[in-house]
């Protein structure tokens, strides 16, 4: 059983058609990159697979199962934004998260902090954009997840922080998990990918391997990126 | 998962709402120091302005307990936290119960703190005669103890401000099915809900008169109605208002359980 699938998924604001007529099957244990211009609809995927956002027509599928209590308890999500109470400090959000997810290692949270330099004792309020990030990307990847979808990771980060963000990830995720990271700055991540898949209007332009795509176009993903989506 | 939620619930709102209950009770205790001084005008204008001051904070405690819920329920659901509250691996419906539970026992503490700096002010043995002798009548008419119509009286408060604040949260989620980011669609909904749900206990009122003779004067004639006749229509009138509350509660979660979309 794939780990997620979407069937025929579609999604309207309005009159306006966001995303069209998406099938996507997710298989257990690869790191996939949701490549996109901005506002070609990644965000919007990733809402809906997280119950941020309603289904129009479609399914989407966790399991097997569709999106509910059970398929929360094995994604683990970093949005693009900060989403933490701000007031709470790092120490109060770890209890937190201890408290509510079952498959939250605090001990590993603890780890990657320390080895961050960020102070757990600090007020999220207090520290800064690029801090807070990744503080929330520590948190995210200490949950013993099956599925972790990060949506514009490395944004707000400085680029000599990238590599550590992407090792963090290659080196925290679950065996047999999946890892979904959408974003548009593909020439940082795209030695960790196993998948790619291309989205632009809201639709599914191309599914494939990552190395088989490099060999095939002989050129790197994001000179690949350039050429399709160039303006 | 609901006694988690209620912790995290009521950390938030006591933070704030605690500041007014001891600066409600410090300035109902001043009240008293000032007012227990005769033949000093200074100190009975300090008094009056600790009267004032008291229960401008008794006051602020009930309206804070509502608009603090409001913003925290638009907060957690639809705002920036949203992305954390709707990824827990928690139901819908449990996220509702916690903020309504929330605002139930908040509600109850507040108009306990209220009764508290009352009595810390005002208490003594001709005041309480005095409101003995003015609840008496009513009491009386009603069968009850004196103690049993501040009772009705409280809860009827307790209902209307849980209508308010279920209205309020009607018109939240409405409001951004309709329109993410304005408010004023909130308001809008908010409101409608709350004068539906007084048009529902009038119209059951009526509905009643129709086959009940002493009720339709009510509605008919602007003679005075009998005791008996106004001691059954406030007691329906309770009892409805209360199922409207529960209903308006169902309605929420049915809403609510429909999904959001997160801006």
């Amino acid at each position: 059983m794939e780990l997620l699938q979407c069937i025929d998924l579609n999604k309207n604001f309005k009159k306006k058609q966001i995303l069209k007529n998406i099938n996507l099957s997710i298989p257990r244990g690869k790191i996939i990159g949701l490549l996109g211009k901005n506002g070609a609809g990644k965000s919007t995927l990733i809402k809906l697979i997280n119950d941020l956002l309603t289904v129009t027509s479609g399914q989407i599928l966790i399991n097997g199962k569709p999106i509910g209590v059970e398929s929360k308890k094995i994604i683990s999500y970093l949005p693009e934004r900060a989403y933490l109470d701000k007031g709470m400090t790092v120490d109060k959000t770890i209890k937190y998260f201890e408290e509510f997810y079952e498959n939250f290692d605090s001990e590993k949270a603890y780890k990657l902090l320390k080895d961050l330099g960020l102070d757990t004792n600090q007020k999220l309020n207090k520290m800064s954009k690029g801090m807070q990030e990744k503080v929330q990307l520590v948190l995210v990847m200490s949950r013993k997840a099956d599925l972790y979808i990060l949506d514009e990771p490395l944004g707000g980060v400085d680029p000599a922080t990238r590599d550590y963000i992407l090792d963090t990830i290659l080196t925290n995720f679950n065996d047999g998990a999946s890892v979904i990271i959408s974003t548009h700055l593909i020439s940082d991540i795209e030695r960790i990918l196993d998948n790619v898949i291309f989205i632009d209007k809201g639709e599914i332009i191309l599914t494939a391997e990552a190395d088989e795509l490099r060999n095939r176009e002989d050129a790197s993903i994001d000179e690949i990126f350039r050429r399709m989506f160039k303006c | 998962m609901l006694k988690k939620l209620l912790k995290y619930d009521f950390k938030s709102i006591f933070k704030v709402l605690i500041i007014f209950y001891i600066l409600a009770i410090f300035f109902g205790v001043l009240t008293r120091v000032f007012f227990s001084f005769k033949n000093s005008l200074v100190l009975e204008i300090l008094g009056e302005i600790s009267q004032g001051a008291a229960i401008s904070m008794m006051c602020s405690t009930l309206i804070n307990n509502l608009m603090r819920m409001w913003v925290r329920f638009k907060g957690h659901f639809y705002g920036d936290e949203s992305y954390l509250t709707h990824t827990l691996p928690v139901e819908k419906r449990t996220h509702y119960l916690s903020k309504i539970l929330t605002t139930v026992i908040t509600l109850f503490v507040s108009f306990g703190v209220i009764f508290l700096v009352l009595f810390t002010a005002y208490y003594s043995k001709e005041n309480l005669l005095f409101f003995k002798n003015l609840l008496l009548p009513l009491a009386e008419i009603y069968d009850s103890s004196i103690l049993g119509i501040i009772a009705l009286f409280m809860f009827v408060l307790f209902l209307e401000f849980l209508n308010i604040l279920q209205c309020g949260f009607t018109g939240i989620i409405l409001g951004h099915r309709k329109n993410n980011a304005k408010i004023g669609f909130s308001v809008l909904f908010g409101g409608l809900a709350f004068f539906a749900s007084q048009i529902i206990v009038v119209a059951v009122l009526f509905g009643i008169a129709i086959f009940n003779k002493d009720f339709m004067n009510l509605f008919v004639t602007n003679t005075a109605l009998s005791m008996e006749t106004i001691k059954s229509m406030i007691y329906i009138s309770i009892s409805c208002y209360t199922l409207v509350s529960v209903l308006i509660c169902f309605v929420n979660i049915r809403l609510f359980k429909k999904g959001v979309n997160v801006d």
